[in-house]
Parts: structure tokens; sequence; C-alpha cells
């Protein structure tokens, strides 16, 4: 009895690498949307957390807010805080940093900084209470959880000296992440 | 992976390799992914400074105008330690039912707006002070006050 052979087929095996394509494109365009490619204004900060807290409508047109943000000094080869970094509350004054455009600035140089800040947007009209016009400026703190209050203390003593009276403090509602 | 034609071959004789694109791409993907941030959801609480007034350090009148929490930093205990009056009150729902209750009282005697006086010391954590705020908000307390200068007196 004799055994039929099968007959030979040959398959061409392509692998079609459309399909991947068009999902790599879709990838890409969701990447490339959501990337945050602006000047830093926020800085990696853990704030506090306020169920009352109300996002703030997003501004239209021209930006008239600035943010201060007051956060301790990050981990790196030349620097490390045993305290901060096991999650206690560092209280050296020395390593908790004002930051304004991702700017670095220390008690000293940020009251030049807030007086520029102050001076470049004026309300137009004088105000009767303290007889000069104030900044039309809203200042922004984003103060890290365990930054020490009197830091943020002295930002809006520093405020109230440079004319910049509209202050809003940044925390993170717990019920809306 | 080789090159790869679109369409049969018979119909399209030029193929088109497209694996330096894939590579391309896939090097992109691995790059925006990487950098990619999500932001916290964050919300502001307004507090906008008395115009013209500098810091007034402690009230000169003998007479309560005000609901004063006083925050201290408890070094030993690493925590914040506050006091309503002569009372000192860890627990936040006590902490807020006091107040509520001290603002019902001057809603009574008809001082709606007092202020909640919030007197800490500077090594206190910012998240101490949120809370209080936060307590404050939750009782529609609008207005809140930071006392400033020298630390409170125990």
């Amino acid at each position: 009895m004799s055994r039929r052979k099968p007959p030979s087929v040959k398959e061409d095996v392509t692998c079609n690498l459309i399909p991947m394509i068009d999902i790599m494109f879709l990838l890409l365009l969701f990447f490339m949307l959501s990337a945050d490619m602006t000047q830093r204004e926020f800085e990696d900060i853990v704030l506090p957390s306020a169920d009352q807290v109300q996002e703030s409508p997003k501004e239209k047109g021209e930006n008239t807010s600035v943010t201060v943000n007051i956060f301790h000094r990050q981990e790196s080869p030349t620097f490390t805080c045993a305290v901060y970094s096991h999650g206690g509350t560092c209280r050296d004054k020395t390593h908790w940093l004002f930051a304004m455009r991702s700017q670095e600035f220390t008690h000293d140089t940020l009251k030049d900084q807030l007086q520029q800040e102050s001076q470049a947007d004026l309300e137009p009209e004088v105000d009767p209470t303290t007889n000069k016009r104030m900044s039309a400026r809203t200042l922004i703190i984003r103060a890290d959880r365990l930054a020490p209050y009197g830091d943020v203390q002295k930002v809006m003593q520093l405020c109230g000296e440079v004319g910049i009276y509209k202050i809003e403090v940044a925390a993170s509602n717990p019920l809306n992440v | 992976m080789a090159g790869a034609s679109i369409g049969d071959n018979e119909e399209n004789p030029v193929a088109i390799n497209v694996t330096a694109m894939v590579d391309v791409i896939f090097c992109l993907c691995v790059f925006f992914m990487c950098s990619l941030h999500f932001r916290e959801m964050e919300g502001k609480f307004d507090t906008w400074l008395p115009k013209g007034k500098g810091s007034q350090g402690m009230p000169s009148e003998g007479i309560i105008t005000e609901i004063r929490v006083a925050v201290f930093w408890d070094e030993a205990k690493q925590q914040a330690v506050r006091m309503l009056g002569t009372r000192v009150i860890q627990d936040d729902e006590d902490l807020q039912t006091r107040i509520k209750s001290a603002y019902d009282d001057f809603v009574r005697m008809n001082k709606p707006d007092v202020p909640v006086t919030i007197d800490a010391h500077a090594l206190v954590p910012w998240s101490a002070i949120i809370d209080i705020v936060n307590i404050c908000k939750r009782e529609h307390i609008e207005k809140i006050e930071f006392a400033m200068g020298a630390a409170p007196p125990r």
C-alpha cells in the first residue's frame, strides 16, 4: 500500500504591521498632546488635603496669577535629609526653598522678585485706604504639607509689604483625585 | 521584524519598509510615556490680605471679639498641639464642634462676621493650618485670619 504524499503548500507568512502602526500613532498622539512642555510653574509638592477646597476656574485671557512654591530640597548625591526622607517633619530652615517659575529664591531674594511681580500689574484705581495703587496680581502659595508655617507667613508678610493682597493657598482635594 | 509591504505584492510591486518608522515611533512613545506627568486635582482657598493693615499682633481689647485657635509644635512628639481657649483639642470632629458652638454664640450676639484667628507657631506644619481652615469652611465660616508676629503665649 502506498502512502500519498501530502501536497506541498507554500504559505507566505507575513506580519501585517498596519494595525500596530495605527495604534502606535494614536498612542503617540495621546502622549504628545498630554505632554507638559511649558515652563514649570508648579514644583512636585505633596499638598495638604482639604475636602472643602474648590477647583478654581481657569483664567481666560491674560494670566494674572503667580505661584510661589515652598518645598523641601530634593535628595541628591550631595544632599540628603534623613528626617524628610523617612517621612518626618524636617525643621531645618536651610532645607526649605521658595521657587517661582522654576527659579529658586531665598528669604532675602524673594522680596525683590515679589516687588517686581507686584509692579508689573497694578490696579487702575488708587486704593482709598492705602492711597496707592495695589497690585492686581493674584499670588498662589503652594506649600508642601510639611512646610513650616513660618515660611508661609513670611510670604504673606512680604506680599503685604509689596502691595499684593490677593492671595490664594493651594490644597489638594482628596475626593476629586 | 523585517520589512513589510503594504497590500499585495503582485498588485503593488513597490514595497515600503516600515521597520524604521516603527522603531522611531516606539522611541517617541517611550519618551512621551516616561515624561508623562499626571497632575493631581488641586484647588485654592482665597486668603486676601487686608489692605493698608500690617501685622497687628495680639488683640489689646479685653472683650473677646474672635475665635482664636492657637497651634503649637510639640518637638518631642513631633506633632501639632491645638488649643481653643485653654482647652487642648486634638480630634478634628471635637474641634469642629467647639468652633461651631463658639461661632453660634457670636451669631446669637448678633455678630455673624466674627473671625476665626489661627495663631500658630512658625514650626507648625502647613497641613495643620489647612486642617483648621478646612474645618472653618465646613462650618461656612468665611472670615479666617492668620495671626502674625510673635508665637502665641501658652
